[in-house]
């Protein structure tokens, strides 16, 4: 079973799932359902970290004809990127059927579908399987927001999908595109990412397929100006979709600028990359100020989401290995702390049936250990030394000081509006006077408090001892910019200004 | 020459069968619903017998009957397996449809497997005449079928239309086939591609203009741009199982002859390909301009068969000379076939008395009643958006793949735009079924064929795209 982990995990979810929303079920033993197989999922994964050997390249591979008419493969692997990522999934998933325990039973379905595809779409290695995956991973979403999410949900629904869905498609083109060159280039089909990154691309077309694959990545990340459907799909989806969505989905944008774009795309990368930074520190720095001025908990949490994900699209485009590597820890550590805001969001939305920031206050008096955990995670979400937070934002801002001096002081400055609007918020809710709603607010239960324990700890550890971690990651980080120096050398390459190069070191 | 017969037997059932049936009806001896399951043991037994191999001596790919007047191969072969099984499904839904509503009469199925016969004679025919003949068999039925439920005023403006714009379209064929024979002195397939291939298409007037004329009359029977204004109130006014046919199997038919015609000769598909990237191009957003503003789900299933029709336009650019490409045209024929029919199925039982449902907000609330026929619904839309893992998407690859493997870049990114488009359209079904609550009890009287039609074909759904095909 352990050579095939890879396909337990991505479709054991899946499976489950569509078996919970056949049947009819009740709504406790879905969520018992679901619990159980993400712990399963969860228990893989560990044995996955630990079998891991973090020597460089593709382990735990699977590859399997699909297509071979096209070359299409099934296709499956982890490196030291795509495992962090992996494993974020597996191990925040479990909570969420801990924690959140009031959703529906096809709610707790679709979030199954949803792991099983993200999954997938980490683990893929060839283009058309994980174009399957990527939108595999948008639908169960789509349901969700649609069917249990807010009053407002239609509007939010059709925006969500019709952005993503449009960006996706220009991306098939694009990776159909990347097939027949490949085809014409080397005489056979293939779709597989580690042979199309062997491709040379120029002229127009390649800018033109670049710009698919950005468009469909910069919608999912989201990076400004593409950002509009997210305040709205976060604040009407049900807690648990918010969650995954920021926590984990948001990051395959990322993640998969890393993976494909990178190795197939390196001289336009480097061409664009400027401006995609640039991108990256306005969303940042636009999405903070949003932030700040919101009255709406979840909402606020939304653009305080959004403009982290400024901060780790920034962190991909700097092109060198500090900041990847800071941006790969960033991934995990972003996903821990905001996936525990949204699911305390989500816990006090429930509870005291508002997510009206005047309405609460004095929150802290009454659950202490909410107060803390809460605490916790945000201060990582604002990067507070000490917290993995710091780790990652402090390798990403010292590498985006590294490849253009004004983005990196913007950013590393602009990174104090964070503070503000988390730290205001939280006084409000959690400080002041108690009111009668908040007065009956009840601490988290024994069992919340364990489920939560964990990820906490965690935060905290990546933030004192980041060392294991980034030990794991810099060998597939040093990979993968490899691609990216080499199309920096070109001489005489045509747009390519003073500032676009990464120095050499 | 005694296995020249073994290609032709599914045609030779399906014709028999209906003269029986015929007959049948004439004595008014056997029950409606008999004569629908007798319908779809004819179509099973033809796809059978199709399915079996030509016979042990008669291996060739490739065979010519009655002097070429017909011709056989992997192409044709498929293309009937399809019309075929367009057939059986339509003829099975049928049967819950005119449980709920009573213009039936035996001798819609006799026309229903009459207009199946000509469809298979119009895969196979390869000389002009054949093609009239059997265009006129098919366009006779399905006239009297559009028009069948007499007393709706809606049915009887869409035969109307259709009579006279397809009489007009025959009338343009048999001019083409005229001036071709006179400049070719042949109305065989194989003749006039010698002869454009010796002496090019420009030199003769006639034979230009003949070519001209025909492919028109084409282009109207699978509603291109700008011939596609009729689609959409025919569609509306027949009655929703003759709809689900027309959509499917007499498309493929067209196409199967399209295809056929416009792969005689290099030269003469080159000459047309520049007006046909334009038609493509502007059947492909006519259609979704239409469908985006409907409110009616047959009238947005018809548009979308536009756009549908846009998406097979660009694989026969594609198509190279090599015979291997028109795999791609069979391919998604069968996955837009499939996925069509399906919701034809589904509506001929959800549709209620006299398809008193029929547009987005009657079906509102659906998955909260039925949610397995609210979810083969969606199923469907999602196959007819193109969103993996379903058939629709596989289609979509192959056509896309074709289309900038033959250099037709331009051609490919329009394409993934217009699904861009048609996904609005299609998700505003599903976010009607799902994301409203149900005011409607979505009763459900009448046989279980066209509810288990609809499983089969919800299934057919990913099962064909599991099919591989060669590029």
């Amino acid at each position: 079973m352990f050579e095939h982990v890879l396909s337990t995990m991505i479709f054991l979810p899946i499976l489950v799932g569509l078996v919970l929303l056949l049947l009819p079920a009740s709504q406790g033993a879905a969520r018992g359902t679901g619990l159980v197989a993400s712990g399963i999922i969860l228990i893989l994964g560990i044995r996955l970290y630990f079998g891991f050997s973090g020597a460089g390249g593709m382990e735990f591979s699977e590859i399997r004809d699909l297509l071979p008419s096209l070359g299409i493969s099934y296709n499956l692997g982890v490196d030291g990127i795509s495992l962090f990522v992996l494993l974020t999934g597996a191990v925040l998933y479990p909570l969420v059927f801990l924690v959140m325990t009031n959703q529906s039973k096809g709610c707790y379905a679709n979030l199954l579908i949803t792991q099983g595809a993200m999954a997938g779409a980490i683990c893929a290695g060839d283009l058309v399987l994980f174009y399957i995956f990527w939108e595999l991973m948008l639908l169960p979403i789509f349901f969700m927001i649609g069917i249990y999410g807010g009053p407002k949900r239609l509007p939010a629904t059709i925006k969500i999908m019709l952005y993503t869905v449009a960006g996706s498609l220009l991306m098939l083109a694009a990776i159909i595109y990347l097939g027949v060159v490949y085809h014409t280039q080397f005489g056979e089909w293939s779709f597989s990412a580690a042979k199309l990154a062997g491709l040379e691309l120029h002229g127009g077309a390649a800018v033109l397929a670049f710009t698919g694959f950005m468009l469909a990545f910069a919608i999912k990340i989201p990076l400004f100006p593409l950002h509009t459907w997210l305040p709205d799909a976060y604040t009407e989806a049900p807690p648990a979709t918010t969650f995954v969505l920021s926590a984990i989905m948001a990051k395959i944008g990322v993640y998969a600028v890393i993976r494909y774009v990178i190795p197939t795309f390196e001289a336009e990368f480097a061409r664009y990359a400027l401006l995609l930074a640039c991108s990256g520190v306005i969303g940042m720095i636009y999405c903070g100020i949003a932030a700040i001025g919101q009255k709406d908990i979840k909402r606020l949490l939304a653009f305080s989401s959004a403009s982290h994900m400024g901060i780790l699209a920034l962190g991909v485009f700097c092109m060198n290995i500090q900041a990847l590597t800071g941006t790969i820890f960033q991934i995990v550590a972003h996903a821990t702390s905001t996936g525990v805001l949204f699911l305390f969001a989500g816990m006090l939305e429930e509870r005291m049936q508002t997510r009206n920031i005047e309405e609460l206050g004095g929150i802290a008096r009454q659950a202490p250990i909410f107060a803390f955990f809460f605490a916790v995670a945000l201060l990582a979400s604002v990067g507070l030394p000490g917290t993995s937070g710091f780790i990652g934002e402090f390798l990403i801002i010292l590498g985006a000081v590294k490849f253009h001096t004004a983005i990196g002081v913007l950013a590393g400055t602009t990174l104090i509006i964070g503070v503000c609007y988390m730290l205001w918020m939280f006084q409000r809710v959690f400080f002041e006077k108690t009111n009668d709603r908040t007065a009956g607010f009840k601490d988290l239960t024994g069992i919340e408090a364990l489920a939560f324990l964990p990820v906490i700890l965690l935060i905290l550890i990546m933030g004192i001892y980041p060392q294991p971690f980034i030990a794991k990651i810099e060998p597939a980080a040093k990979e993968q910019i490899a691609f990216v120096r080499p199309a920096a050398q070109v001489a005489n390459y045509p747009v390519l200004e003073k500032g676009h190069v990464p120095e050499q070191k | 020459m005694t296995c020249d017969i073994v290609p032709l037997l599914p045609l030779g059932i399906v014709g028999f069968g209906a003269i029986i049936l015929m007959l049948l009806a004439a004595f008014e001896k056997i029950h409606l619903e008999v004569a629908a399951v007798f319908s779809m043991g004819v179509f099973a037994l033809a796809f059978v017998m199709q399915l079996l191999p030509a016979g042990p001596d008669n291996l060739a790919p490739y065979t010519a009957l009655f002097h070429g007047m017909l011709v056989t191969n992997e192409f044709t072969k498929v293309a009937a397996l399809i019309i075929l099984a367009c057939g059986f499904f339509t003829a099975m839904s049928s049967t819950s449809y005119f449980r709920l509503n009573s213009f039936c009469t035996l001798e819609f199925y006799c026309l229903m497997i009459f207009a199946t016969f000509g469809m298979l004679l119009l895969t196979m025919a390869h000389e002009l005449i054949t093609v009239f003949i059997s265009l006129e068999i098919v366009s006779l039925s399905i006239y009297v079928l559009v028009g069948y439920n007499r007393k709706s005023v809606t049915s009887a403006e869409a035969v109307l239309k259709y009579l006279m714009l397809g009489a007009f379209a025959g009338a343009f064929f048999t001019m083409g086939a005229a001036l071709i024979y006179g400049a070719v002195k042949s109305t065989g397939f194989e003749a006039i591609a010698s002869f454009i291939a010796a002496k090019g298409l420009v030199q003769s007037p006639a034979l230009l203009a003949g070519v001209f004329f025909i492919l028109f009359a084409l282009m109207f029977k699978i509603a291109a741009f700008p011939f596609h204004a009729w689609v959409v109130d025919v569609y509306d006014g027949a009655s929703v199982p003759v709809t689900g046919f027309m959509a499917t199997a007499l498309k493929t038919a067209i196409f199967a002859v399209l295809a056929n015609f416009l792969i005689l000769d290099v030269g003469l598909k080159d000459f047309w390909l520049d007006g046909l990237f334009y038609i493509t191009v502007f059947t492909l957003f006519a259609g979704n301009l239409i469908a985006i503003g409907q409110n009616s789900l047959k009238r947005m299933l018809a548009a979308s068969g536009i756009v549908h029709t846009g998406y097979l336009l660009i694989a026969v650019i594609a198509v190279s000379s090599n015979t291997i490409s028109g795999h791609i045209i069979l391919f998604y024929l069968a996955a837009y076939a499939a996925s069509t029919l399906g919701i034809f199925a589904a509506l001929s039982y959800l549709g209620g008395k006299d398809e008193q449902r029929s547009t987005f907000d009657d079906f509102k609330g659906l998955a909260k009643v039925r949610p397995y026929s609210a979810a083969a619904i969606t199923i469907f839309l999602l196959s007819m958006a193109g969103i993996p893992p379903t058939a629709g998407f596989m289609g979509k690859l192959y056509i896309i793949t074709t289309a900038f493997q033959a250099g037709q870049t331009t051609l490919a990114v329009l394409g993934i735009v217009s699904s861009i488009l048609s996904m609005w359209y299609y998700l505003r079904l599903i976010i009607s079924m799902y994301f409203h609550e149900a005011t409607d009890p979505f009763e459900i009287v009448g046989s279980p064929f066209a509810p288990v039609c609809t499983l089969i074909l919800a299934a057919c759904v990913f099962a064909i795209s599991l099919f591989p095909i060669a590029i």
